[in-house]
């Protein structure tokens, strides 16, 4: 089922929690809002649930006016970080929960229930926990009978508000992985909050950017990382450097072709680590700089230049980190492969060196 | 081995210490707590069985326990009701004067009961705010059960919304909001999650508020205006025997008292017991996590499965 938001505003005294947010999500899809905390993901993903109510906007559920439909009547599927689970309950009644509070005319015998729960516990893969209690399961098994729980009712559209936010690193990537799997074979429309670029990126079909209560950006993962939309985009999914127009009049230069309809101070250049070229001979476009510091981190090798003021930091292959010889103290000249100039005024974004 | 005074662990209170912050503790409890109970108990017992049993079935001792019980039932259903809206209404709403409900829950604790008893009279009373109208109806508030009740109900009230507000802001509203979101109505949402939740809570609270509301003595005093075998409590009883110099008869009242009290205290600990368990079992080890990866291979089959059943398909 397909979900529009329209000019959705939402404030919590004077906080502004969402500022006339529309966004489309497409039957089927599995949609990542991404931001950092505190940018109204989850505030967004609530009003969906019908969690929270929005001061103005409209919600609509396959195209039929959904903002005033409670909770209850929503069939939504929710997912909470801290899983939720009736902490009385057994797993099995856990799940079973959706199909025993249905009105009676609804609501399906005995016998079909225990079957109905014992196959989502089967596709989550703890049926052999069902007589255990939510406190006797680790935090990953917790997370897997939230999700069939929440599959119990056959729900319209599937919302998991940080889901593997409370697990380890390892229990969170197969679990992400699953869900994706998950979501391939079942096809129901998901919306998962997430604050880690890396999952909204591995997993997501769509990718919300967030910020400020505002949508930052929309698109594939391949296209918000390759083509953010502001500096904001650039700076939350992974390293950048930052360069002013002002000082860096070369690299200015480089960008003038997307620069050429802004004042020349304004101009800000984003270059990614990786897009940045290191170089022993002064070559067309390229700044001098001294080698401050070199570490391999994993299959990479970090370099930080000092230029001027600022610390530029570059990653290299180790294959070309080894055939650069580089060592500390040493002169080089560097220049962006690729580089993206916006005309925003930076403040509040780190200067030089790396974002987020 | 080197011999000497057995090892001493760095943070440890000197052993004199120790000892004597032990012996004040036990002793104190064997001075006002424990000689006190067997006092009342060989006091009422020191002419024999039969002579206590005797002024237990007295008419008026079983009117007094009788009432005791009848306020004592009255009253904890309104404590129950008013204490889950009021613990509900502070730890899931934030409204203009929650403040100021917080603080008002404990004012019966802080205001002495005789002043209560005399507040209630000063309204229902014959030259009360509601006493010529009242008179009117015909209606007995004071120097009656029904002003009794009243009484006791305000000087308990704090019990069991004290008990519950720390325990469902602790507990916050997730739960609540999982069960809307699988369909629950508010009452089966009340009924199937909440109130599991805060059941042990509750319980606790009902103790403490039943054994303040069979002890009440000062406030119900001023209300009841002492009609023997009519308007008499098992401590207005007490005290009646005892100003008669009826000591046999004072301290068998008043051992039903103390019986009362050693039951809630068993069944507080117990309560107590079963809370501690409860949350001790949220910090348990967890169930040995199988790794998610191994076993995805048949996920795909049992998805499938689930969609091809008829009732089963997922929109």
């Amino acid at each position: 089922m397909s979900i529009e938001i329209r000019a959705i505003s939402k404030r919590f005294g004077s906080f502004v929690a969402l500022h006339d947010v529309t966004l489309d999500i497409p039957s089927g899809e599995l949609v990542a809002l991404l931001g950092p905390s505190g940018c109204g993901k989850t505030t967004l993903l609530r009003i969906i649930a019908g969690m929270e109510s929005p001061d103005s906007g409209h919600i609509l559920f396959a195209g039929e006016e959904a903002t005033h439909v409670h909770a209850r009547e929503r069939k939504v599927g929710f997912v909470f970080q801290h899983y939720a689970l009736f902490r009385h309950m057994s797993v099995f009644e856990n799940v079973a929960f959706g199909l025993r509070v249905k009105p009676r005319k609804l609501r399906p015998a005995e016998a079909e229930i225990r079957r109905r729960v014992s196959e989502l516990l089967k596709l989550v893969q703890l049926d052999w926990l069902a007589e255990r209690y939510p406190s006797q399961l680790s935090g990953g098994q917790r997370q897997r009978i939230a999700l069939a729980r929440a599959l119990a009712v056959e729900p319209r559209v599937l919302l998991l508000d940080e889901p593997f936010g409370a697990l380890d690193t390892r229990v969170r990537k197969e679990l992400r992985r699953w869900l994706r799997r998950l979501h391939d074979e079942m096809h129901i429309s998901s919306v998962f909050v997430t604050h880690d670029q890396e999952e909204a990126l591995e997993v997501a079909d769509r990718v919300v950017v967030m910020n400020q209560g505002r949508v930052e950006q929309i698109g594939s993962p391949d296209d918000v990382y390759s083509h953010p939309a502001s500096p904001f985009v650039y700076q939350f999914l992974g390293n950048v450097n930052v360069f002013h127009s002002r000082v860096h009049g070369a690299w200015a230069d480089i960008g003038r072709e997307q620069a050429q309809d802004l004042p020349a101070d304004e101009a800000t250049a984003f270059v990614r680590p990786h897009d940045i070229e290191i170089e022993h001979r002064p070559a067309p476009g390229g700044l001098a700089a001294t080698v401050q510091q070199v570490h391999t981190v994993g299959p990479l090798v970090r370099v930080e230049l000092a230029y001027a003021s600022e610390l530029i930091e570059v990653e290299l292959t180790r294959e070309r980190a080894r055939s650069l010889a580089l060592r500390e103290g040493q002169q080089v000249w560097f220049r962006p492969r690729e580089l993206r100039v916006f005309a925003v005024p930076q403040s509040g974004l780190e200067e030089g060196g790396s974002g987020i | 081995m080197i011999g000497g005074p057995p090892p001493r662990r760095a943070n440890a209170e000197p052993r004199w210490l120790r000892h004597l912050l032990i012996g004040t503790g036990l002793g104190f409890l064997a001075l006002f707590l424990a000689i006190p109970l067997i006092a009342v108990f060989s006091e009422a017992l020191a002419a024999g069985w039969g002579r206590y049993l005797e002024a237990l079935v007295d008419p008026d001792a079983q009117s007094a326990i009788r009432l005791t019980l009848i306020i004592a039932i009255s009253v904890l259903p309104m404590n129950i009701l008013f204490g889950i809206a009021a613990a509900w209404a502070i730890a899931r709403f934030d409204f203009p004067g929650k403040n100021l409900l917080v603080t008002l829950i404990d004012l019966p604790f802080a205001v002495s009961p005789v002043v209560v008893g005399l507040v209630f009279l000063l309204i229902f009373g014959a030259q009360g705010i509601f006493g010529p109208w009242l008179a009117a109806n015909d209606i007995k508030v004071v120097f009656a059960l029904p002003g009794m009740i009243i009484v006791t109900m305000f000087i308990t009230a704090p019990f069991v919304a004290r008990e519950l507000i720390p325990l469902m802001q602790a507990q916050g509203r997730e739960e609540e909001e999982a069960a809307l979101s699988l369909g629950a109505s508010g009452w089966q949402m009340f009924r199937r999650v909440t109130l599991p939740n805060i059941r042990w809570g509750l319980l606790y609270g009902v103790i403490l508020a039943n054994a303040r509301a069979m002890g009440e003595f000062g406030a119900v005093s001023v209300v009841s205006g002492h009609i023997r075998g009519q308007t008499n409590t098992l401590p207005l009883h007490v005290e009646i025997l005892y100003n008669e110099y009826n000591a046999i008869g004072a301290f068998a009242s008043a051992s039903v008292l103390a019986l009362l009290a050693v039951v809630t205290l068993i069944a507080k600990t117990a309560v107590e017991w079963r809370i501690r368990r409860e949350t001790r079992v949220l910090s348990e080890s967890p169930a040995q996590e199988r790794p998610v990866a191994s076993a995805s291979r048949d996920m795909g089959a049992s998805a499938g499965s689930l969609r091809s059943n008829p009732s089963g398909e997922w929109p």
